[in-house]
Order: C-alpha cells, then sequence, then structure tokens
C-alpha cells in the first residue's frame, strides 16, 4: 500500500485534526516506525486549497504494516 | 406519461407522491440531518431508510436501538448520521471511500469514531453490535467493537479471520467462533442475559455460555476496534449498514435481518 511518509514533526501537526465536517487525518506507523497518512481520492479533492495541501506534496513511499497478530486462537 | 390527470384518469400517481416519500417522522428526521450536515439522499434511498424505519418499529426493534449508522448517502456526511437520533453522530478518519455501496476502510488507518461509550449506553448483559459486511476476505481484521484490550471487557465482531468469525460480548473470557467460509453477510454480536450470548450470521445463530465479566469505556469503533483509545486491526471490509444497541431476543434478532436485508434489497446492494 502507498501512503505519504511523514516525519514525526508533520504527523504531529495533523494526528487527529479535522479537514472536513465529519473526518479527520490519522497516521499509522510502519515496521520500521516510520509515520504514514493515507489520504482516498476524495480525501485529496478535501484538502486541495486548504491548509493541509501540502500533504500531497509529500514522497509516497510503500506502507509495511506491523506484524498484524491478534492473538493465539 | 406525465403527472396523474384527474380530469381524464391518465398520468403516473408516482409523481404525485414522490415527493412525500418520508412518511416516518424519525426518516424525515433522518433525512433533515443528513441535509442540513452538507449530505443529500436520493429519492431510492429515502424510501428505504423509510421502509427500514416502519420495518424496525412494526418488529419491535426501535426502542432497542441506540445507533444505527445505515451508510447511505456516499459522503461522509451523510454516513456519519445516526438514523435513531441526533446522538452519536460518527466521524471518519481519512482512507474511507463512500460509495451508494457503502462505506469501505482503508485497512490499515481508517476507522469511524462513533462516540458510544458501552459503559455509558449499553448494560453489560443486554447489548449488541451488528455490521453489514460487503466484502469477502480472510485476514485478521477487527470490523467494529471496543475494549480495554483483546482480553479485557472487549465487545467486538471480528469477522472472517483464517477461516474462522469471533465474537466477544463484554467479556474477558473466551470466544464465540464458527467457521465461515464467506465474509459477505449481515453479523451481530448479542448478549442478552450474563451468562450466554449468541453471533448471528445473517439468520443462523451461534451460541455461546461465555459469562459477561466487565463493561468497556471506550468507544465503540467501526472499521477496526478501540483499544483503549488504539485504533486496531483494522478492516477492509466495506460495511453496508452498522448498529449499537440492547440485547435482542432470537425472534427480534431474526426480524433485524429480514428488515435489514430487505433495506440492502431496496437498495440493490443485497449480498
Amino acid at each position: 500500500m502507498i501512503g505519504y511518509s511523514l516525519t514525526i514533526e508533520q504527523k504531529e501537526s495533523i494526528q487527529e485534526i479535522a479537514y472536513a465536517e465529519y473526518q479527520f487525518f490519522n497516521c499509522v506507523q510502519d515496521i520500521n516506525d516510520i509515520w504514514f497518512t493515507f489520504l482516498t481520492d476524495e480525501d485529496k479533492r478535501l484538502i486541495i486549497g486548504t491548509e493541509f495541501e501540502w500533504i500531497l506534496k509529500l514522497e509516497e513511499k510503500e506502507y509495511k504494516p506491523k506484524i498484524n497478530k491478534l492473538w493465539d486462537y | 406519461m406525465g403527472r396523474f390527470d384527474f380530469r381524464t384518469r391518465t398520468g403516473l400517481v408516482y409523481n404525485i407522491i414522490q415527493s412525500s416519500i418520508l412518511i416516518d417522522a424519525d426518516a424525515l428526521a433522518f433525512n433533515s440531518r443528513v441535509t442540513s450536515s452538507g449530505g443529500t439522499l436520493s429519492t431510492l434511498e429515502q424510501t428505504a431508510i423509510n421502509q427500514l424505519v416502519v420495518d424496525l418499529k412494526a418488529y419491535g426493534l426501535w426502542n432497542s436501538m441506540k445507533a444505527i449508522y445505515p451508510m447511505v448517502g456516499a459522503s461522509a456526511a451523510a454516513c456519519a448520521q445516526n438514523l435513531k437520533s441526533s446522538s452519536f453522530t460518527g466521524t471518519f478518519t481519512s482512507g474511507w471511500t463512500f460509495a451508494s455501496t457503502g462505506v469501505t476502510p482503508n485497512g490499515t488507518s481508517a476507522y469511524m469514531n462513533t462516540f458510544l461509550s458501552p459503559s455509558v449506553s449499553l448494560s453489560l448483559n443486554s447489548s449488541h453490535i451488528s455490521y453489514y459486511s460487503r466484502t469477502n476476505s480472510n485476514n485478521p481484521e477487527l470490523e467494529i467493537g471496543a475494549g480495554n484490550s483483546t482480553s479485557i471487557n472487549a465487545l467486538f465482531i471480528e469477522v472472517r479471520t483464517t477461516g474462522t468469525s469471533y465474537f466477544k460480548s463484554n467479556t474477558d473470557a473466551t470466544f464465540l467462533s464458527f467457521i465461515d467460509t464467506d465474509s459477505r453477510a449481515w453479523y451481530m454480536c448479542n448478549r442478552n442475559a450474563s451468562n450466554s450470548f449468541n453471533a448471528w450470521k445473517n439468520s443462523t445463530k451461534y451460541t455461546s455460555a461465555t459469562s459477561s465479566t466487565g463493561i468497556t469505556s471506550n468507544n465503540i469503533y467501526i472499521g477496526a476496534v478501540n483499544f483503549s483509545g488504539v485504533a486496531s486491526f483494522p478492516s477492509t471490509k466495506q460495511c453496508a449498514f452498522a448498529s449499537i444497541g440492547d440485547g435482542l431476543t432470537d425472534i427480534q434478532a431474526a426480524n433485524f435481518y429480514t428488515a435489514v436485508q430487505a433495506f440492502q434489497t431496496t437498495l440493490s446492494r443485497q449480498v
């Protein structure tokens, strides 16, 4: 999965911040503890022309999730 | 052919009643909430919502509901609205796709916060959550729920991880589980007694004797599970309906599925 990679400062500037009345940013860390955010085409349309448009200029990288083991079934 | 003409007795009656599709007051109120939030519902969606409310009331289910998210309107503004009341309006993270068929989380970072805390709005021995999945997948994902952790005061639906679906209802103890070969269905986790709870896949019931042990205060998330404020095990399954409420009897549960499936069929998105 491809997402926008963020520095810690960038992550802290948008995490849980609303970009629309019913939508807010959420960032997650990959297996190397690099922060990512993922935006759909609809998300991208919403932030164009806003204070968050800089996100669209960030480098896009392959996201490698942390091991997602739930529990021993 | 145009609007019905009383003089010539020709035309379509449909055009006359089209403007008054929403008859039920709660359906009307929902449409108003969607509209005032910036969303819109198609005529078909309005019709389906109205019938859903009428059916839930006819089956005696309406008063058992705390939150109903019909996921109509193909926008965050519309899908965030609670059909039952103006409480528990949700918010979505980035990473959701909104369509006429429902809402799809990205399986990585997306979830919806319902702002409904089980310890505040539900009861230890009377609660249900449901999720209508339109996606067949087989990964470790949780579709709806909350808990202090995976094993403390957990309330969740985990649809089809390596061929098995898992459920917990206000408990620290073991799962209710069953073999599941296809995750496209309506799922409900339902407790109406301290010493038993049941899971439903469409009209099929599965029972567990697992006792209730505690109820979490963490808000219920949709598209992931909220373990003490951390959205965990995000889902990729498209959601076409979700609900949170009191525990239901077997007859109510069966009728609930009938009503929800009729709703989906009206919208041509049933699975």
